[in-house]
């Protein structure tokens, strides 16, 4: 396992059970640098949200140790306090995160919590919902929202805290086409502004598309991590997981293969970075 | 949830909830105030005309929230003013109205009442719960009850949804087919309510965590339409109603 040169958040040998004896995280250790984009991938009861809920420090390893910022969390009041208003966490039903039924308020929970001011507070909440694009629903009821604003709101009441990490737990889930569009579109705006962004999916054609290196977990194990440079040359390797294979890049394999296609420009990433790069081949 | 939609579209949705707030109390306190039915009557009237008027609630719309209430009331009231009991020859239930002097006490009562109904409607159809809370916690009310308020308000509509997807899943599988069956579905579902009340407690005590909370639950307060005029209105009008309510009628 390569070390990152700038790690922001680190797991080292974490093993985590739950009081009923199910396995959450066995020997885990992973390491993510500042300002990457993350994908964890992993099927149901892989244990992603075991991952996430440590790198929060709401459950505390067993034994191992979270390093924040190169130094070990101590879970003190204090720190805590410090690690969660650094690290924002999204969960993933947003019925079950979602404390206030006034859009407006929902979103001002977490910085009210930071002890800021009411101006700032007042800003803030205005560009965390500008930059989901909910500003026009800030005074409707939760309620009365769809599922994928629902979750909009609650990425907006992470924002808000202005995290230099943000955890989703698996966002795209239960999300129309579009409004996965849409969500990829917020990630990158925030990513481009700096953010370190670690997500959970078993997607792996977007998880493909949109990190910058993917982690596999594997019962409570994160069993490898890869550049998404190398994935392409390894298609057989990284098949083996179980988890299948970027599709696009199996296509582009073996329309290399055939010899319609070439390596030309990198490794096409997306479908529609694929029908791109065919259309630029003269054949 | 008639009365969600109208708190939320009213024209006066950003109307400070304080400054309807006063109203209320001093409608109410009109209502204590009048000395006969037929006050206390025009004041209800008066109270919802505001709401219609001013705050654009529809009509239709009031009166069937008010129902129930005023049937409730109307009920009371025939309670009140006759009595039943048992005797004469033979035994028979003998019915009685209550002397001049009593009768005119209870429909002050009841017009009492039913002009405490028409400010408590019109209220609850001009303010969101939300709104409500924070005017309480404006007032000082104990934070553990704001917040029981706030968490309850939420998750009546997440428990809604649970309850109506439970349902919808048992009946798509003859779950209520025979009355037996019927008992039986609503066993599971209280049952799997409970699991689910449990298990989502614990998921929003993560959350909140997760969002760096320790103790009370605290929100930015909303900013209202020119709150300093409208409280001043809202206490001119009251005081009018009050006012209103003194002149013998
Ligand atoms: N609250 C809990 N109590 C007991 N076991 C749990 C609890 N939460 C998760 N688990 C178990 O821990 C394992 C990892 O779960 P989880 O982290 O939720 O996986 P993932 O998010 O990857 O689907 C699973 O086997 C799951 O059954
Ligand atoms: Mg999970």
């Amino acid at each position: 396992m390569t070390k990152a040169k700038n790690a922001i958040l680190e797991l080292q040998d974490v093993n985590f059970r739950y009081p009923d004896g199910s396995v959450g995280l066995n020997s885990c250790s992973m390491s993510i640098e500042r300002g990457s984009r993350t994908a964890i991938l992993g099927v149901n009861g892989a244990g992603k949200t075991t991952l996430f809920l440590h790198l929060n420090g709401i459950l505390r390893p067993q034994s191992g140790q979270v390093l924040y910022d190169e130094a070990s969390l101590d879970y003190g009041r204090e720190s805590l306090h410090n690690l969660r208003s650094r690290i924002g966490l999204v969960f993933q039903n947003p019925d079950s995160q979602l404390f206030s039924a006034s859009v407006r308020e929902d979103v001002s929970f977490g910085p009210m919590n930071l002890g800021l001011g009411k101006e700032i507070v007042k800003e803030r909440v205005a560009d965390a919902l500008h930059a989901v694009g909910l500003t026009d629903y800030a005074d409707k009821p939760v309620h009365n929202l769809s599922f994928g604003q629902k979750k909009r709101v609650c990425i907006a009441g992470v924002l808000a805290m202005q995290p230099e990490v943000i955890i989703l737990d698996e966002p795209m889930a239960g999300l129309d086409i579009a409004m996965q569009v849409e969500l990829a579109r917020i990630l990158d705006s925030l990513h481009a502004e700096g953010m370190t962004i670690i997500i959970a999916t078993h997607d792996i054609d977007f998880a493909y598309q949109w990190a910058d290196t993917i982690s596999i977990m594997v019962k409570g194990n994160c069993t490898a991590t890869w550049q998404i440079s190398d994935i392409a040359n390894s298609i057989e390797q990284f098949g083996s997981y179980g988890l299948g294979v970027p599709r696009v890049a199996e296509l582009h394999n073996a329309l290399v293969k055939l010899r319609l296609s070439d390596n030309g420009n990198g490794y096409p990433r997306s479908h529609q970075e694929l029908v791109k790069h065919l259309n630029e081949i003269v054949i | 949830m008639l009365i969600e939609q109208c708190a939320y579209t009213n024209r006066w949705r950003q109307v400070s909830p304080a400054a309807k707030g006063l109203f209320t109390s001093c409608g109410i306190v009109a209502a204590f105030v009048a000395r006969s039915p037929l006050t206390t009557c025009c004041l209800a009237v008066i109270i919802l005309a505001v709401a219609v008027v001013g705050a654009r609630v529809s009509l239709f719309r009031f009166l069937k929230v008010a129902l129930p209430a005023v049937l409730f009331l109307a009920v009371s009231a025939a309670t009140l003013a006759v009595s039943v009991r048992w005797g004469g020859f033979p035994l028979r239930l003998q019915f009685h109205l209550v002397n001049k002097a009593e009768l005119s006490h209870i429909a002050l009562t009841c017009s009492r009442s039913l002009c405490g109904i028409s400010a408590l409607m019109f209220f609850s159809l001009t303010t969101p719960m939300t709104d409500i809370i924070c005017l309480l916690r404006k007032l000082k009310f104990p934070e553990v009850m704001l917040d029981i308020m706030t968490l309850g308000y939420r998750a009546l509509f997440v428990f809604l949804e649970v309850i109506h997807d439970t349902r919808t899943a048992q009946m798509a599988r003859l779950g209520y087919a025979t009355p037996r069956l019927a008992m039986r579905s609503l066993g599971i579902l209280t049952a799997n309510l409970t699991l689910q009340v449990w298990q989502r407690s614990n998921a929003l005590h993560q959350a909140a965590l997760a969002r760096n909370n320790d103790g009370s639950l605290m929100f930015l307060e909303d900013e209202y339409h020119r709150p300093v005029l409208t409280l001043l209105t809202a206490s001119c009008s009251g005081c009018a109603l009050i006012a209103l309510a003194m002149v013998p009628l």
